[in-house]
């Protein structure tokens, strides 16, 4: 549609004409694959039809991030819009204004699309490939192709996410996403807990959408458009309005952005398992483990980020809605960190840690810093995408095996995992100069300022509070992941039966196909899934240059953040004028880098990998058994919803049933009851009276014919005899009488 | 000389064995011969009165009865002729098709 006014911007570039290919590439892939994947005899039609679609999409985003570099800085947007999804006509919004808005079903290229559509199809691309390794034993049945397919699927939902050019596209792939979650955590249906599983991981989606549903409503009802570049370029106009009136509710511009900041970050709590809604997240661990690295922990749970991000002009004049985010993000954070500190389920682990990581990206935006908190989006997909990979490739090494306790010493058979998990350690823990430390100190650091203020120590305690919980988290951190290195890969192995010291438990496995646990030896894992996972390593290694923060110049640069900024409306309120480099600055860094890390990952080792019997862990959890019990329990939280919430809920649910059952299908039956009743005493009037007086008619008839039949007897003689008798009688009369 | 009382009660007992021999009786052949005998009691009447009253009227009257005689005889024969071809019977109670 713009190709024409684009083309003179763009020489010798394809226009836009093939940007709607990106999200639909993966599509066609979903298409094919879902509905001629059970005829195709050899599955390496499946991985060549969902490996090419996510592939062809990453280069086709990879051609188009490229020509949007080549674009000046201001207009870095590239837009196709494919046609119009539907037509509101007019509609009356605040201040008694009319809208006539459409909804097209268009795509939008920009700075922030381009990184997350690379993200997406990149990550996807590898997760892809490791799949065809890690479901391997799925390729013998039929439901290898549905598991293809429904990864295409989501790759297509969550293109359509990042890509749409306005709220409801993206509020369609939100929905998407949240689909293809459920299907693939309920992969293996035939399981309880997975379907459970992902009933949860809906459920409490849900209860997230309809918060996020309510904040577009009400940016429909301000703004009267939900297409960003109209939200983005009314944004100024609406914040200098007086006041608005909605609902019969006046009040100033800044409590309707609160109000929308709050209800959209709602929806951002369940889709990205924030406090109180992150239960689903863990429990998610029961699909299979790629779909644990690509949904649970690069891509979909990062979408309540990318919202944030890309209405910041809401939440950048929305103050409270900040604050509101920051406590929950750093008290997410925290709590998720503490609870993977008692975990044994290996992926479990990795499941708080993604919670208690997705809390820090809503630190940074909390704070107003949303580059850095996208930033730390993208280095923890790297990361946590391979350390989720890599957690599957041990899983397989070790035959489906998912407790830590049975595990141990893989590094002497699994070293290009070992080392590729090692590194995304480091990476997760914020060692320097791994990508988590370019990522998370920035986020703890732009948290920090918000009280430091340029050493004037004048912002509010709130910062100083949640940055306190921030760094006990990064503590946390940096501890359960080392505790996972040291029961992982170092000692030796218990798994074969060798356990001197009584670690291994039994019948703890959560994997589906659990093989008996005979004496066997872990293997490395095929060269399809060890090479993503490296591949992610590096780019764990590598990927904080991106973005080296101000006070580092010396290293590089910051240009993810530089190449975000067309997006951003301003600089958030708490971050105004601060941009000075301090020596406080430094000194965080140092402390966290090179004591404070460092110091985590050291007690981890003095627990779990310097006493190979734990016996000081054990200790540990003598001493303070409630507290280790807590923890390990994860606060009850689960329970205390159940008792809470969903107790209730199935109570009322129970006595609606009974109100149905009794009440309205009483009511039904009853006037069914009623009306067959009416009709048997119909019936019986019908039968009896008004056919009987009928038939009764007839009947007499029939008697007086029957008595006349006898006259006719058809026989000549008779007649002949009675005109005689009549003869004889007119005689009698006619002489006698 | 044959008195007249006397012609007369025999053509009146000649016509009762017609009548019974039409009623009775259930071959139609005997009917038809039964109906003849009814006839021929009237022509004796018809005859005795001319003679009586001194008139030829009677006796030709007689003669046309008995030319109707001849052509009902006829008639009533095809008719037994053609009842019998259909039906296979001449018995007045097997021809009952009006029979309510």
């Amino acid at each position: 549609m713009n190709d024409a006014t684009l083309t003179h911007l763009i020489p010798t570039s394809l226009g836009v004409s093939y940007l709607w290919l990106i999200p639909f590439l993966p599509l066609f892939g979903f298409l094919l694959n879902g509905l001629t994947g059970r005829h195709l005899r050899n599955n390496s039609w499946v991985n060549g039809i969902a490996l090419g679609s996510v592939g062809a999409s990453f280069l086709l985003s990879l051609y188009y991030f490229f020509q949007l570099l080549q674009l000046p800085e201001a207009s870095r947007s590239l837009h196709q819009s494919l046609w119009t999804w539907f037509d509101v006509g007019a509609a009356q919004i605040a201040g008694q204004r009319l809208t006539f808005a459409t909804v097209e079903w268009a795509y939008k290229f920009d700075v922030l699309s381009a990184a997350m559509a690379l993200l997406v199809t990149g990550a996807g691309f590898l997760i892809h490939l490791f799949s065809t390794g890690y479901m391997e034993e799925e390729q013998k049945d039929f439901r290898y192709y549905r598991f293809m397919a429904y990864l295409n699927l989501f790759v297509f939902s969550m293109l359509n996410l990042v890509l749409g050019s306005n709220i409801l596209m993206m509020f369609l792939g939100w929905e998407g996403v949240g689909l293809c979650s459920y299907l693939l955590i309920g992969f293996y249906f035939d399981k309880t807990y997975a379907g459970d599983a992902a009933k949860k991981a809906f459920v409490t989606n849900r209860i997230g959408d309809f918060g996020f549903m309510l904040g577009f409503f009400l940016i429909f009802m301000v703004f009267g458009s939900l297409d960003y570049d109209t939200l983005m370029g009314s944004a100024r106009s609406v914040m200098a309005l007086p006041s608005i009136t909605l609902f019969g509710h006046t009040a100033s511009p800044t409590f309707w952005m609160n109000l929308i900041g709050s209800c959209l970050f709602i929806g951002a709590m369940g889709k990205s398992a924030q406090i109180p809604l992150y239960v689903w997240l863990p429990d998610a661990m029961a699909g299979p483990t790629p779909v644990s690295a690509l949904i649970h922990a690069a891509t979909m749970v990062t979408s309540g980020l990318y919202m944030i991000t890309r209405l910041n002009f809401i939440f950048v004049n929305a103050p409270a809605a900040l604050h509101f985010i920051l406590f929950i993000g750093a008290l997410t954070a925290l709590l998720a960190a503490s609870m993977g500190l008692a975990q044994y389920d290996i992926k479990k682990v990795l499941a708080y840690s993604t919670v208690s990581q997705l809390g820090f990206m809503f630190m940074g935006m909390g704070a107003g810093a949303f580059t850095a908190g996208m930033f730390h989006v993208f280095t923890h997909a790297f990361f946590k995408a391979c350390l989720f990979l890599g957690s599957g490739s041990v899983i397989m090494a070790c035959h489906h095996e998912q407790d830590m306790r049975n595990m141990g010493g893989l590094r002497k058979y699994m070293p290009w995992t070992f080392w590729s998990m090692l590194l995304s350690t480091f990476a997760i823990a914020g060692i320097f100069p791994f990508s988590g430390f370019f990522s998370k100190d920035e986020i703890l650091w732009k948290v920090f300022e918000g009280w430091y203020q340029g050493g004037t120590y004048q912002g509010s305690t709130l910062y100083l509070s949640t940055w306190l919980m921030g760094m006990i988290a990064a503590f946390f951190t940096a501890f359960y992941m080392m505790r996972l290195i040291c029961m992982t890969f170092l000692g030796n192995y218990r798994g074969g039966g060798e356990d001197p010291y009584h670690l291994t438990v039994q019948g703890h496995s959560h994997g589906h196909d659990a093989h008996g646990s005979g004496t066997h030896v872990p293997h490395e894992v095929p060269w399809n899934m060890w090479v993503p996972v490296f591949l992610l390593a590096l780019l764990a290694v590598g990927g904080g240059f991106l973005n080296v923060p101000h006070a580092l110049h010396v290293l590089g640069h910051a240009h993810f953040s530089e190449w975000l900024s067309p997006i951003l409306y301003q600089v958030a309120a708490v971050h105004e004028g601060v941009e000075a480099v301090s020596t406080m600055e430094y000194g965080l860094m140092i402390w966290a880098t090179v004591i404070w890390a460092p110091g985590a990952m050291a007690l981890a080792y003095w627990f779990y990998a310097a006493d190979p019997s734990w016996s000081r862990a054990q200790r540990f959890v003598k001493q303070y058994p409630n507290l280790f019990e807590w923890v390990h329990a994860r606060y009850y939280i689960d329970e205390f919803y159940e008792a809470l919430l969903i107790t209730p809920a199935k109570r009322l649910a129970g006595q609606l049933w009974s109100f149905d059952t009794w009440v309205v299908d009483g009511v039904v039956n009853g006037a069914a009851r009623a009306t067959l009743l009416f009709a048997r005493i119909s019936y019986w009037f019908d039968t009896y009276i008004v056919d009987g007086l009928v038939n009764f008619v007839a009947w007499l008839l029939q008697q007086f014919a029957l008595l006349f039949k006898a006259l006719q007897s058809g026989r000549v003689q008779n007649y002949a005899f009675v005109m005689l008798l009549g003869f004889v009688l007119l005689l009698f009369f006619k002489f006698l009488g | 000389m044959i008195s007249l009382n006397t012609v007369l009660f025999i053509s009146s007992l000649m016509f009762f064995i017609g009548v019974a021999g039409v009623l009775i009786r259930r071959n139609l052949l005997i009917i038809l011969m039964s109906v003849e005998l009814m006839l021929n009691a009237a022509n004796l009447n018809l005859i005795a009165f001319a003679r009586y009253s001194g008139t030829v009227e009677g006796q030709a009257f007689a003669l046309l009865v008995m030319g109707f005689a001849a052509a009902e005889v006829a008639i009533g024969l095809a008719l037994a002729v053609a009842l019998y071809r259909r039906k296979d019977t001449v018995q007045a109670d097997d021809i009952n098709l009006l029979n309510g």
